[in-house]
């Protein structure tokens, strides 16, 4: 099935959506306008036969990593005298569109159908907070408590919102962009 | 009779039971790395069971954003350290997506070798190891025996016996030699008869089965709810297997089929890996049949890729089920970000629930049939 037969045939069912802008290559990418779609738009997907969510992810859209953020240089060269500054640390790119936001995806699968779609929506980073999925997919436990723990966005409705991969001294979210690592006992 | 059995005769309504908390791990043989299991236990039958992890967590996905595209291929190799060569392709198929790279059909034929071979060496760690789970230690000396082949055709053909870093991007890193394709028809013809061994060492060994077919039945509904994907859902009985659900790599060229389970137990996600190695068998034997000629790399691969901006997606069946890579390019010469769907991950989340109401000795049982490689479910 084409992206475009895959699209007028979800689009009859969920008219909120619209296609992405800037699409996952190679599959169809629709976007939600606010926070309050996600929990019908996953449910009519359910409805749909897309009972299978395969993944959660965020992006941090804020700009360059900050390099401070890792706790030993982050991109060693063996080659390069001692106290060199460290190459390759990524800069910004002219054109891209940074902004303080974070990019939510959801990833639905229908495994008889053997199609899948890709659902975004933009939070802001002031109060990156969303619905969690957890009482329509069981999935969404540990993948909802993975991008709190490492992304910092919160999932309304998640019964067990902690920490699940990073240590329970550890400040901050670790893959956002302005992360800072702070010193602790485990360092050097 | 001692006092104490005096006295709680004397007395019987005074005698209380409560529960007790026992940690399983995380330096404990049978949880297969690092994994703690926080068990409630009211006599033998568990009441709660809280998987608790992150003690391998490397933190990978920040490492790849200050590593160039080509550094990155040697982070994936180390997710999953039981097979290395899916970590490898998946990275590669979803960076060649952003890039524009065009596998040439000798390269695309390795890859899947190599990932066959891989599967065969990590089910069959899982065949040993899942006997010494239960209780038969015998099988997993016929199992290291064979898997020690495949490890040495691996460091034939890259050096490395766990950590390949072979499939590059754009390819593989080198040609195959004569001697090794030899090597490794010998190899297929020697295991095709071990798997029939395999059957009769285990998995119809009447202990084994009373051990594994009653306890951690999962439902179809609820496998595909809780994400599971690999034997791990198949043995549910769910038909989806991303080599055939979204192909890759021309996976669609060959012909193999896909073992179901039916009820879902210990048993059908043990004996769904045990079926999968003779269709790997059948693949490869398939794949060095017609195994095309030409390069095994395409041309124009940068040192330092920097792809143009965009989004892209690829997953791939790796041995432990669906592993796919989210990867985000700015245009710099390191992804932006990229998330890691690890299958080990989500197989494990379902234990919290499974766990529950079994015997602490079946404990074990459903964690070694689960199949985690704890690499991967930290990253």
């Amino acid at each position: 099935m084409t992206q475009d037969e895959l699209f007028n045939r979800l689009s009859a069912r969920l008219p909120q959506l619209e296609r992405a802008a800037s699409p996952i290559r190679d599959y169809l990418t629709l976007r939600l306008k606010s926070t309050d779609q996600i929990l019908p738009a996953a449910k009519t997907l359910k409805e749909l036969g897309y009972d299978y969510l395969e993944m959660i992810s965020a992006t941090d859209w804020l700009g360059p990593v900050n390099p401070n953020g890792y706790i030993r240089n982050p991109n060693p060269n063996v080659f390069l005298p001692e106290g060199a500054t460290p190459q390759n640390v990524p800069g910004a790119t002219p054109g891209v569109n940074y902004r303080p936001v974070f990019d939510m995806l959801w990833l639905f699968g229908n495994i008889k159908e053997r199609t899948r779609v890709f659902l975004r929506l933009e939070l802001p980073r002031s109060n990156p907070t969303t619905s969690s999925l957890y009482g329509l997919f069981k999935s969404a436990d540990w993948q909802e408590r993975e991008i709190y723990d490492l992304m910092g966005v919160r999932f309304e409705g998640h019964p067990n919102l902690t920490k699940i991969l990073t240590p329970d001294f550890l400040q901050g979210h670790p893959l956002r962009k302005d992360y800072v690592h702070v010193k602790d006992r485990y360092d050097e | 009779m001692s006092n104490d059995t005096a006295l709680a005769a004397q007395e019987p309504k005074t005698l209380k039971t409560d529960t007790l908390f026992v940690n399983l791990g995380p330096q404990h043989p049978s949880t297969h790395g690092v994994l703690r299991v926080g068990l409630t236990i009211d006599g033998e039958m568990i009441t709660k069971a809280v998987p608790d992890i992150g003690y391998l967590h490397r933190g990978t996905q920040k490492l790849a954003e200050v590593r160039g595209y080509h550094h990155c291929v040697v982070l994936t190799d180390r997710w999953d350290y039981v097979s290395a060569m899916p970590n490898n392709l998946v990275f590669c198929l979803a960076a060649e997506k952003l890039m524009g790279l065009k596998v040439p059909p000798r390269a695309d034929a390795l890859r899947v070798v190599m990932c066959e071979l891989n599967r065969l060496a990590s089910h069959l760690l899982f065949f040993g190891t899942y006997g010494i789970d239960i209780g038969a230690f015998t099988p997993f000396l016929y199992a290291f025996r064979e898997r020690e082949m495949i490890l040495d055709l691996f460091e034939m053909v890259c050096g490395a016996r766990l950590t390949y870093n072979y499939i590059r991007l754009g390819g593989v890193m080198v040609d195959v030699t004569p001697e090794w394709l030899a090597k490794t028809k010998e190899f297929l013809d020697y295991f095709k008869p071990r798997l029939d061994e395999y059957d009769t060492l285990l998995s119809f060994n009447p202990i084994f089965m009373a051990r594994t077919q009653e306890v951690g039945l999962i439902s179809a509904e609820k496998a595909v709810n809780w994400g599971l994907s690999g034997p791990n859902l198949r043995g549910s009985g769910v038909n989806y297997d991303v080599r055939k659900n979204d192909p890759y790599s021309g996976y669609e060229h060959y012909d193999f089929d896909v073992p179901l389970g039916k009820t879902g137990s210990c048993w059908d996600r043990y004996y769904c890996r045990v079926q999968e190695m003779r269709q790997s068998v059948r693949i490869l034997e398939q794949a060095l049949a017609m195994l095309p000629h030409g390069e095994v790399s395409a041309t124009g691969v940068a040192k330092v890729p920097k792809p143009p901006s965009g989004e892209s997606y690829a997953h791939v069946e790796g041995s432990r089920g669906d592993l796919g890579i989210f990867l985000v390019s700015d245009g710099q010469a390191s992804p932006y970000r990229m998330h890691v769907k690890a299958p080990s991950f989500l197989n494990l989340a379902i234990l919290q629930e499974i766990l529950v109401g079994n015997k602490v000795s079946d404990v074990i049982a459903i964690l070694g049939s689960v199949d985690i490689v704890l690499g991967e479910v930290d990253r």
